[in-house]
């Protein structure tokens, strides 16, 4: 007897008992979605993350970023100018290693062309931004020495932004926008950006972006606003170290020892997105291995009562001439059917959940339909109907033919 | 002279029984040939059953000795006896004993599904043993819907389709009415017209009279053997 005509001998038994192998199928059917649809919801977060993480200038970016000045320092804050192109030229001059700096002034502003408007952000940056935070000019080019002295009135834009405000085939470069009322001319494009996991594109916030000078951007649209960031990139991976320490010594001096800022790499926020990700599958892991325990004694149980029923039809089929080893191999997948049943069942149900999901919450917190959860969650209903019927089914091929013969 | 398919020598078989212990058999010994139509005979808990066992190898003697073709069977591994019983030897049941969730065909099918070189033309013969006791237009009826004597016909022609050397039934008429009785052991007869090797045992001398040959059984020992 081979494993098939086990399983297909399993599904009689089944049917035989339809609500009682339903109930322990509904267990399992539940432990293998709950694991399918907490493994999509991490991978789901963590699969943008990743990818932005990358996008977002890989791990020689180091950034001055803001930071809430202390309790003890809170009287004094005002001595610090924060972050100024001052900064800049200072980490410039000292810090020969850094291959790369720029500022970056975040803002918001309303673009408008030809009667269409379109909201988003707008970065005050030098073009040394392109290559820390790999950006790509599809068409046209970057800002000239003389747009930044000039403090000209010039603009790259990102595709979504051009897509808001242009015609489809109508010439951008060249063309004219207005920022917050301020005409600029368009002179690059950057590359449309596209990396989707399911309907979400990951890259997306780099086609949302527009660029203009950062002497345009504090002396024209933003007087007076502090740069929001300082952005750097070592030429070398094993220089970071030492430019995080240069550039937070530098940045103090010139701060006048008020702590309103913190110089940070990718580093970090790479281990801690790997920090993060393995205590997220551990717990995913968790409550899928609680719920596969659960359904595996659900089917330890089912497997008893039935054997303690069937005592008689072991006898009739170790008088007909069945091993122990039949005996075993036949509950074992009767075991296997019932699992792999209500695997199946699972996994249809999480496929459900998932596109539930989706439709109801924001991309970037979506889950996945990723093959590698089926996969592990078909596998595990299948190990769990193994091992939960190996004790049931040894019970069974041990039990003497005689006994069995007479019990009634 | 022909074959010996089973021997027994001084076989014994004690079993606990609470505080007691039960002489189920005594030195029993007898042989078995190739052709022989033995009935057993003996009233309920003369040892009957116990023999049958024994017989069967469902259980092994306390003491004493038997042989299946000449091979003492406590050399013999009890997956491989399993694989004897499902090769050589077809049993008959008092309770009949089918599957009840499996159809006719399927319960006649089961002790191919574990016979070591299962044949190739095993559909055949399941067809074969289903038309010799006249079950061929009842193959996908289930147990339930047949009547006793109809369940009979069906659990021998499962104990037939192994083409086994000895066919053991144990009151196989025991839960039938007299006529019904009479044409299953017609069919026992014919079988062993055609050189099958029959073991039955039975309680009713006028059922033993079928039989050529009779061992009489009482408190475990033989009392008779007109072999």
């Amino acid at each position: 007897m081979n494993l098939f005509s086990g399983i297909l001998n399993g599904l009689g038994e089944i049917w035989a008992h339809k609500l009682r192998s339903f109930l322990t199928m509904l267990c399992v059917m539940l432990g293998v979605m709950s694991m399918v649809v907490t493994t999509g919801l991490v991978e789901g977060m963590f699969a943008s993350w990743s990818t932005s993480l990358e996008e977002g200038g890989g791990v020689e970016k180091i950034s001055g970023v803001p930071k809430e000045v202390g309790m003890r320092q809170q009287p004094f804050r005002a001595l610090s100018p924060g972050f100024t192109l001052d900064d800049e030229q200072a980490l410039r001059r000292l810090l020969p290693d850094l291959a790369q700096i720029s500022p970056e002034l975040d803002v918001t502003v309303k673009f408008q062309r030809r009667g269409k408007s379109h909201s988003g952000r707008l970065q005050g940056v030098r073009n040394d931004i392109f290559a820390i935070n790999r950006y790509e000019i599809e068409e046209g080019r970057m800002f000239a020495d003389i747009d930044m002295a000039d403090r000209a009135e010039v603009i790259v834009l990102g595709t979504q932004v051009v897509d808001a405000l242009f015609e489809k085939n109508e010439p951008v470069v060249g063309g004219w926008v207005e920022v917050d009322g301020r005409p600029m001319r368009v002179i690059g494009v950057l590359k449309h950006y596209e990396t989707f996991y399911d309907d979400y594109n990951v890259l997306g916030w780099k086609n949302q972006i527009a660029f203009v000078p950062i002497t345009t951007m504090q002396h024209k649209l933003k007087p007076g606003v502090a740069l929001s960031w300082l952005n750097m990139k070592a030429a070398r991976l094993s220089q970071v170290g030492e430019l995080v320490d240069a550039a937070t010594n530098i940045l103090g001096h010139r701060h006048r020892g008020i702590e309103d800022f913190r110089v940070k790499t990718n580093e970090e926020q790479l281990a801690s997105f790997a920090r993060t990700k393995a205590s997220f599958y551990f717990f995913a892991a968790g409550i899928a291995g609680i719920s596969l325990l659960v359904s595996g004694i659900g089917i330890m149980n089912l497997m008893l009562a039935s054997i303690n029923e069937r005592v008689r039809e072991i006898g009739i089929r170790k008088a007909l001439g069945a091993t122990g080893r039949n005996i075993f191999s036949q509950f074992v997948a009767e075991a296997v059917a019932l699992s792999l049943f209500g695997g199946i069942l699972g996994v249809g149900v999480a496929v459900g959940v998932i596109l539930m999901l989706k439709a109801m919450l924001p991309p970037g917190l979506a889950p996945l339909l990723s093959a590698s959860a089926f996969v592990v969650g078909f596998t595990f209903s299948v190990v769990v109907g193994i091992i939960a019927g190996i004790y049931p089914a040894l019970q069974a091929s041990k039990l003497d033919p005689i006994d069995a013969l007479r019990y009634e | 002279m022909s074959a010996d398919v089973i021997r027994f020598a001084g076989v014994c078989k004690r079993y606990p029984m609470g505080e007691t212990i039960v002489n189920a058999l005594v030195d029993a010994s007898f042989t078995i040939r190739e052709g022989d139509f033995v009935s057993i005979l003996g009233p309920s808990g003369s040892g009957k059953s116990t023999l049958m066992h024994l017989l069967g190898f469902l259980d092994s003697p306390t003491s004493g000795e038997i042989l299946f073709e000449d091979r003492p069977i406590a050399e013999i591994s009890p997956d491989q006896r399993a694989r004897i019983r499902a090769e050589k030897i077809g049993f008959v049941f008092q309770a009949f004993n089918l599957l009840p969730r499996m159809d006719v065909f399927a319960n006649t099918r089961l002790p191919l599904t574990y016979h070591p070189r299962p044949p190739a033309d095993a559909a055949a013969r399941i067809w074969n043993a289903l038309e010799l006791v006249d079950m061929k237009n009842r193959a996908h009826h289930r147990p339930g819907q047949l009547s006793g004597g109809q369940r009979q016909r069906v659990a021998i022609a499962r104990a037939l389709v192994n083409e086994p050397r000895i066919l053991l039934a144990d009151e196989p008429t025991g839960n039938l009415d007299s006529r019904t009785a009479a044409t299953i052991l017609d069919l026992f007869t014919e079988l062993n017209r055609q050189g099958r090797t029959i073991v039955l045992v039975t309680h009713d001398p006028k059922i033993a009279a079928y039989s050529r040959r009779q061992i009489h059984v009482m408190d475990g020992r033989i009392i008779r053997d007109d072999a």
